[in-house]
């Protein structure tokens, strides 16, 4: 189900919900990735990014100290890891913010599976 | 709060009948006149110095007939005797010679000290007070220093001193002027004169009895100022009585007929309301103010206070044209402060309708939140997780998950779409244009949005906006059967005009119970208004003008 290339990809989970992160962190690593880490916050995820440096981020928008939209804008800059948007909100709730933060791209989190994450960062 | 106008008549009751003043100052003339004769003096000198005296004396005695004027009439009785002490420089005695050359300028000095204390006894400003002391100490106390010095000084003072005036002349408006600009005109006139002789004794080092006289004779236009400033305000007391007909007549506002009537340009009317709180004519709270710039005149009717009228202190002066004036109008303020007071009670119910709004806004902020943190969140979570378990399963168990799935994915859709509607995340966080392109694309038929918008309007005007975008797009889907539809959002100088157009079968207008009805007080609370324009047949056109700065 997954060529070698991704096998081992490296990947931090950024979401405040821990159950999410838990059924994410299964459904990535099934699919052959290497969850890196895990983050609950925007902080948080920017020093997990230093410290671990993951080839990819799943980022959710809504994060208790700030939004997805800026950390994606900050590793953006720094030349950083790939980001995948998620939310339980639609891309349309968000406008243009979604193109304009330099992320991969947006996945709404209840149609989050390997297939749309690999298609995205690979 | 008791009335300023009335409570400064017991200041009259120190010479209610001047009858030691006015035999004094004679006695003093007589005598002073009869040293001059005797001691060969000028004859012009001495009837000059003589009637300046007297006239400063009748003066004082006529200027207190304004309670504010009460020291200015002191000042000018000092300068009267000031002026017949200094004489005794006639006399023979040394003592009694020195004695009146020592006082010699004191008069004078006493006369600047009216001036720029005129009319209420309190100093102008600090440079007044500095005026006031230097004029003292070249005239007095110059005495002792070397005459050229004190020439120059005086010649310095006297300049200040005529500085002042004239720019105090030039500030002066309403009753005050009438009342203090003839004083003041003399005044200057007099200072004038009294720099001419100065600077003849500067040339001439040598005292000359004619400047002097001179300067004497044109000081006489100083007592005959005070005079002239109580009469010319007199003149103007008749109004008053023309002010009851006026009064119920005229169409201009109750400030602007109390303002001509008291000749006070910058006259105030506070209306008093039942609770204790004072507000203009607009229903606008209004702070009375504390302090020395304004004087306050209540108006009473029916033994409670109605009105205060703030208005210029120089009006106190003349109590009585502020009496029937107050009497006066307390006939017809009552009307006016009832009509305030209903203002007042408006602005209220449409402050409170406005803040009723906000506060279910934030509610609605509130619960979008909740729905998204929470059920949302969870629900997603199951749907991210029985997707996860229908992959790995064998195919009856999978295609089991995958319908749980589906449902879970249904509800989560419905779940948005009513959070979506209690509150748009994209509003707040993008603002109108975005949201209501958003909120086109989701339209299941064509809807061009054409915005004018640059900059974010506020909270209340895009929630509003957007509900009337949203409410008329979900009409159109529903009853219009027509094929496009367009939004447009234009922001003038003043407002942000909604319109939204279909080309469907027309007809329409706001039923009581639809959404466009339901966003009245929503609207209404921003002053906003909304039309709907739908002949049958020619589709709708819903308008929406709310206004913004």
């Amino acid at each position: 189900m997954c060529d070698d290339s991704t096998v081992q990809k490296r990947v931090l989970i950024v979401d405040d919900h821990q159950p999410f992160r838990a059924v994410a962190r299964e459904l990535l690593e099934r699919a052959g990735y290497v969850v890196s880490g895990e983050a609950a916050g925007a902080s948080e995820a920017l020093a997990a990014v230093a410290a671990d440096a993951p080839d990819a981020v799943l980022l959710d928008v809504q994060l208790p100290d700030g939004d997805g939209f800026a950390v994606a804008m900050a590793l953006a800059a720094t030349d950083g890891p790939a980001v995948v948007l998620i939310s339980s909100r639609e891309a349309s709730d968000y406008g243009r913010r979604v193109t304009a933060c330099g992320a991969r791209g947006f996945i709404p989190k209840s149609k989050l599976s390997a297939a749309a994450f690999g298609a995205l960062v690979d | 709060m008791a009335s300023a106008a009335v409570t400064a008549a017991p200041s009259r009751e120190w010479l209610r009948d001047p009858v030691l003043l006015l035999p004094a100052a004679v006695a003093a003339g007589l005598a002073v006149g009869w040293l001059g004769v005797h001691e060969h003096v000028a004859g012009s000198r001495v009837a000059a110095d003589l009637a300046l005296a007297w006239s400063l004396t009748i003066a004082s005695i006529v200027a207190l007939e304004r309670p504010r004027w009460r020291r200015a009439s002191w000042l000018l009785a000092a300068a009267a005797f000031a002026l017949l002490v200094a004489d005794l420089e006639w006399a023979s005695p040394r003592a009694l010679s020195t004695f009146g050359l020592a006082l010699q300028g004191l008069w004078a000095a006493l006369l600047i000290q009216l001036a720029l204390t005129f009319p209420d006894g309190r100093p102008w400003s600090r440079a007044a007070v500095f005026a006031m002391v230097a004029a003292y100490a070249v005239t007095v106390g110059g005495q002792l220093a070397a005459d050229r010095a004190q020439e120059i000084a005086s010649i310095a003072v006297a300049l200040l001193v005529l500085f002042l005036v004239l720019r105090r002349l030039h500030g002066l408006r309403g009753p005050a002027r009438r009342a203090q600009a003839p004083l003041l005109v003399a005044f200057a006139v007099t200072i004038g004169t009294g720099l001419f002789w100065l600077g003849s004794l500067l040339a001439a080092d040598a005292g000359s009895y004619s400047v002097q006289t001179v300067v004497r004779v044109v000081a006489l236009t100083i007592p005959v100022g005070v005079v002239a400033g109580i009469g010319w305000s007199r003149l103007r007391r008749p109004r008053a009585a023309e002010l009851v007909v006026d009064l119920q007549r005229d169409s201009a506002s109750m400030r602007e007929r109390l303002a001509r009537a008291l000749d006070d340009p910058t006259l105030d009317v506070a209306y008093r309301l039942g609770d204790g709180r004072y507000v203009d004519a607009g229903g606008r709270p209004l702070e009375l103010p504390h302090g020395d710039g304004r004087a306050i005149t209540t108006v009473t009717a029916g033994g409670e206070e109605i009105a205060a009228l703030l208005h210029d202190p120089a009006l106190l002066d003349e109590p009585a044209l502020v009496d029937s004036v107050r009497a006066t109008a307390a006939l017809v303020l009552e009307n006016e402060r009832l009509a305030a007071e209903v203002r007042s009670q408006l602005a209220e119910v449409r402050a409170s309708r406005g803040r009723i709004v906000a506060a279910g806004d934030a509610e609605r902020r509130r619960i979008e939140r909740n729905l998204h943190d929470g059920a949302q969140q969870r629900l997603v979570t199951l749907s991210v997780a029985l997707g996860l378990e229908a992959s790995g399963a064998d195919p009856e168990t999978a295609q089991l998950l995958s319908r749980a799935q589906d449902d879970v994915e249904q509800a989560i859709t419905e779940l948005r779409d009513l959070a979506r509607g209690i509150h748009p995340t994209l509003l707040r966080d993008e603002g109108l244009g975005a949201a209501v392109e958003a909120l086109a694309r989701r339209t299941p038929l064509p809807v061009a949005v054409r915005s004018t918008l640059r900059q974010r309007l506020p909270d209340s005007v895009e929630l509003a906006a957007y509900f009337v975008v949203a409410e008329a797009l979900t009409n159109v889907v529903k009853h219009a059967s027509a094929s496009q539809a367009s939004v447009l959002l234009v922001r003038g100088h003043q407002d942000l005009r909604v319109v939204i157009d279909d080309d469907g079968v027309g007809g329409a207008h706001i039923e009581p119970d639809s959404g466009l009805a339901g966003l009245r007080d929503r609207l209404e609370a921003l002053d906003a208004t909304l039309r709907i324009e739908s002949a049958a047949g020619g589709g709708t056109t819903v308008c929406a003008v709310l206004p913004c700065a």
